[in-house]
This record gives structure tokens, sequence and C-alpha cells, in this order.
């Protein structure tokens, strides 16, 4: 077999020069990149980035006539429609980016369980709460512990996603807290103080659970949700029953033949509650 | 976690997500099972989408609509007992009505039909039908308990019952709908029942708040029909 030695000799030259073209821009490539990673550390997550990338692939996928949970070996084995899925699936963080936002979830939910602890036992040290209605203090306690262990769980499914546990107070709520403290004269100060914190975090976690890609997140935020819904309308009722000075009748067991007929119905203002109040899932995430 | 039954003689629906709104929840366009409570409870799976082999039994299947046609069925079960409630308490069959359990009976059954509402209004945008019927064999158990209330405590007790079924049933379901407007209307209906069951324990004597974790122990198994 003969072959054109010249020839050859001139393309090697021209690979060559292909190549130091291409290398000629690479360090100032990584110097570039080097100080984009250092701009970005440290940033807070978008969301929205996520979302908006997530729908963009799941399009990309629908546009290729294959699902995205179909991916992983589902009638797609082999053909251009199976080596384009399985590219997208290497190249694009789709993991990582499902991830984050459960995360960021996750660690708003335990800044705002970690308030309610805080909240809860500042109520605690006040002398008409701590030598006051002996159910209200108690509910106090009892609801204290639970958003602790709230927290708690928050944490350790945070930890199983491969994140930062988030132990500091939500960032927005906590000084609307400390400046609410000096104010707080009475049980109904309390009572109404606890009632924001509560409809807030039942707020959040009824809009986050359309968020979450982790199935087991979910189930964990919406069994905590049931729990919180449930002390925001006792505070509701208790509300009433102080607002109608009827602070006798904050007491288990109760008497429902000396109960208003609002205490019926107070509990539950809204047939279908909407998330007015919810956090994003950014605003409490570990930066 | 709770069990439930594969009743291949069950209306089949398939269903699959068209998008966000509500109107479009559902498109109906075939026929699949209607199991509703799946093995979420205890699922690792970390996958993103809806509840499916990986994360659910796959002898139970289960879909948007099946899932909507059994809450809606719950709702009517609900309304029904609360009517019936109201009609013994009127007819004097009850004893002395205090004015909040009267006031939470009417409360809470219109919220139940709001809610069964937005079921059917899911289910009739998507070209399904309506639910007007409870589940029979729930129905069956409700009635056999309240043939047995002679005062407002029993119609309390039973009421707590249905509240924390449908509050858990909700619960349970969450994982498994694939439609975000769904399941943040789940959510809310799990949220107003659970609000339910505090203010009825607390009439009956009991702590409101009485679980860390709402447990979903109490969630209905059937298929709804």
């Amino acid at each position: 077999m003969s072959f054109d030695e010249r020839g050859l000799r001139e393309l090697i030259v021209e690979s060559e020069d292909l190549q130091s073209d291409a290398l000629r821009g690479l360090p100032e490539s990584i110097d570039n990149l080097r100080d984009l990673r250092n701009d970005r550390r440290g940033e807070s997550v978008d969301p929205s980035r996520f979302l908006a990338f997530e729908r963009s692939r799941r399009q990309v996928l629908r546009d290729l006539g294959i699902s995205g949970l179909a991916i992983p070996g589902l009638g797609l084995a082999g053909g251009f429609g199976a080596a384009i899925a399985s590219a997208l699936t290497q190249t694009m963080p789709v993991a990582a980016a499902d991830s984050a936002i459960d995360i960021m979830i996750l660690q708003t939910a335990s800044s705002l369980e970690k308030l309610a602890v805080l909240t809860y036992g500042a109520a605690l040290t006040l002398p008409f709460i701590a030598n006051g209605n002996p159910t209200v203090k108690a509910f106090a306690t009892t609801t204290m512990s639970q958003h602790d262990q709230h927290k708690m769980a928050f944490q350790a499914q945070t930890t199983a996603l491969g994140g930062k546990v988030q132990d500091t107070p939500n960032p927005k709520y906590a000084p609307i807290v400390e400046a609410a403290k000096p104010t707080l004269k009475t049980p109904a100060d309390v009572v109404a103080l606890a009632m924001t914190l509560e409809n807030v975090a039942r707020d959040t976690y009824l809009s986050d659970l359309k968020q979450f890609t982790d199935k087991k997140s979910l189930m964990l935020m919406s069994s905590v949700m049931g729990v919180e819904t449930q002390h925001l309308a006792t505070l509701r009722a208790v509300a009433a029953l102080l607002a109608g000075n009827a602070p006798q009748l904050i007491v288990i067991p109760v008497d429902p033949s000396k109960l208003p007929a609002a205490a019926g119905s107070v509990g539950f203002p809204d047939a279908i509650p909407t998330p007015k109040l919810a956090s994003p899932p950014a605003e409490g995430a570990v930066q | 976690m709770t069990e439930t039954t594969n009743d291949s003689s069950n209306p089949m629906v398939t269903v699959t997500e068209t998008g966000a709104s509500r109107r479009g929840f559902l498109t109906i366009s075939g026929v699949a099972g209607l199991g509703l409570l799946a093995a979420a409870c205890g699922s690792n799976s970390t996958t993103a989408g809806p509840a499916s082999s990986s994360s659910t039994n796959s002898s139970r299947p289960s879909g948007d609509a099946g899932i909507a046609k059994t809450a809606a069925s719950l709702e009517v079960l609900a309304v029904g007992t609360y009517k019936a409630a109201l009609d013994a308490a009127t007819g004097g069959k009850l004893g002395a009505v205090p004015p909040a359990v009267a006031t939470f009976v009417q409360t809470a059954m219109a919220h139940h039909q709001m809610a069964l509402d937005s079921w059917n209004g899911i289910l009739t945008s998507a070209g399904a039908q309506k639910v007007s019927t409870p589940p029979t064999d729930l129905k069956a158990t409700v009635d056999a308990a309240f043939a047995k209330v002679t005062d407002v405590t029993g119609a309390a007790k039973l009421a707590l019952l249905l509240e924390q079924t449908a509050a858990d049933t909700y619960l349970v379901s969450l994982p498994l709908i694939m439609n975000k407007d769904a399941v943040t209307l789940a959510g809310a209906l799990q949220s107003v029942d659970q609000e339910h069951s505090a203010i009825l324990l607390y009439v009956l004597g009991q702590y409101p708040v009485p679980d860390v974790f709402q447990k979903g122990d109490k969630a209905y198994a059937g298929t709804g029909s």
C-alpha cells in the first residue's frame, strides 16, 4: 500500500496548527471559568431558574417524543432517541437541580420550625403564660416540642438529600418576632403572634408540596403541615375565646354546651385554604 | 401505610398531565385502574415525577382521575353524613345540641360540599362524569355506626372519624398526584379536614393536636366505588 508522504506531513502540520490555535485561548478560558466560580460561590440558588430549567428539559424530551421519566431503559433500547436522551441525562445536572430545590424547601422549613421553637420558648418565659392559664401553657409547651421534632425531621431529610442543615431562625420572620416581643403584654398578644407563625408555616408547606421532586420529602412536609394547621385552628379558637372574655372555656375537657356558636366555625375560615403567606423556597436556604 | 386492593372490575381510566391549570388537570384517554392509596408513605424514591412502579406497588394502579374520583366520593359521604346528623339533630334524635356543635356541622358540611364541587369541576373539565355516590363499602360502615348514634357526642365521634379518614386519605394520596394544582387542592383539603379534626377533638374533651406528625393510618383503602 502506497501513500503520499508529503501530503501526510502537510496534514500533520495543519493538525498541529489547529491544536495550537485551540490551546491558545485555553488558559484565558480557564481563568474566566475560575473567576465565574469564585463569583458564584456562596450565591443563593434561584429556584425559578431551576424550575425553568426543569420545564425546558421536559419540553425537550417531549419534543423528542420520549418521556423524561421513561429515559432509563424503558423502550429506548437504541437509536437516535435513546442516544439523545442518554446525552441529555448525562450532560444536564437534572438530579442536582431537583435535589437543590428540595433541599432549599427543607432548609426554609427548618428555619421556620427553629423560629417557632424559639418563639414558643420565649412566650413560656412571660409571667402571664408561665403562670397563666394552664391549658395555654401546656399547649405552648407541647407545641414547642412538636415544632422541635418537625425541625429535626426536616434537618435529617436535608442531610439525606445531601444538603447542609439549616439551624438558624428564618431570616424574614426572626426580626419580626424580635420586634414583637416587647409588645407581648397579654395571652392574646402571644396567641396572635403564634397564629401568624403557624399560618406562615402551614401556607409555606402547602405551597411547597407541588414543588417537591422527592416523594419522601413531600410526605414528610405534608404530615407536618397537617399538624401545623391543627395548631392554627386551635389558636384561632383560643383567640376567639380570649376576645370573647371566656378564658375559662380554654380548658380540657371543655363543656361543649357552654361554648359559643362561633367556636364551631372560627377555627377554619376557609373551605379551601390558599397559601397566602407562603415563604419562597430560597428564603431560609443555607447561604 | 395503608394497603389497597386492585379491583379489576372497576371502570378504568388513565390520565396524563396536560398543563398547570386546573382546567387542564386531567385528560382521560382510556381505561386504567382507580387504585388510590399506595405505599408512598414508606417510599424511599427520590425520582422526579409521579409515583410510578418505582415508588408504589405496581399491582396498585393509580392516576389523577382515580384519585379525584375517590376523593369526590369521600366528600359525597361526608356531606351526606353531616346532612343526616343535621336532620337527626333537627328532629330531636340527638338530644340537646350545643350551639357550637350545630355551627360546626353546618360549616363542615358546607366545606365538604365545596370540596366535592372542586373535584367534580376537575373531573368534568376533563370530560369525566361527576361523582355523586359515596364509596359503597365505607358508606355501609358509616351507616352502621350512625344507626347507633343517640347523642351529640356519638355524632361528633363519627364526624371525627370521617374527618380523619378524609385528611389521612389526602395525605397518603399526595405523592401519587401528578398535576400540581391537584396537589395543592388535595393539600388544602387535607389541611382543612385536619382543622375540623382539631376542633372536634377539643369539643370531645381531647387534646386538639395529639400527633407530632400526621400519620395517615386512617386513610381509606378502597377505590371509591
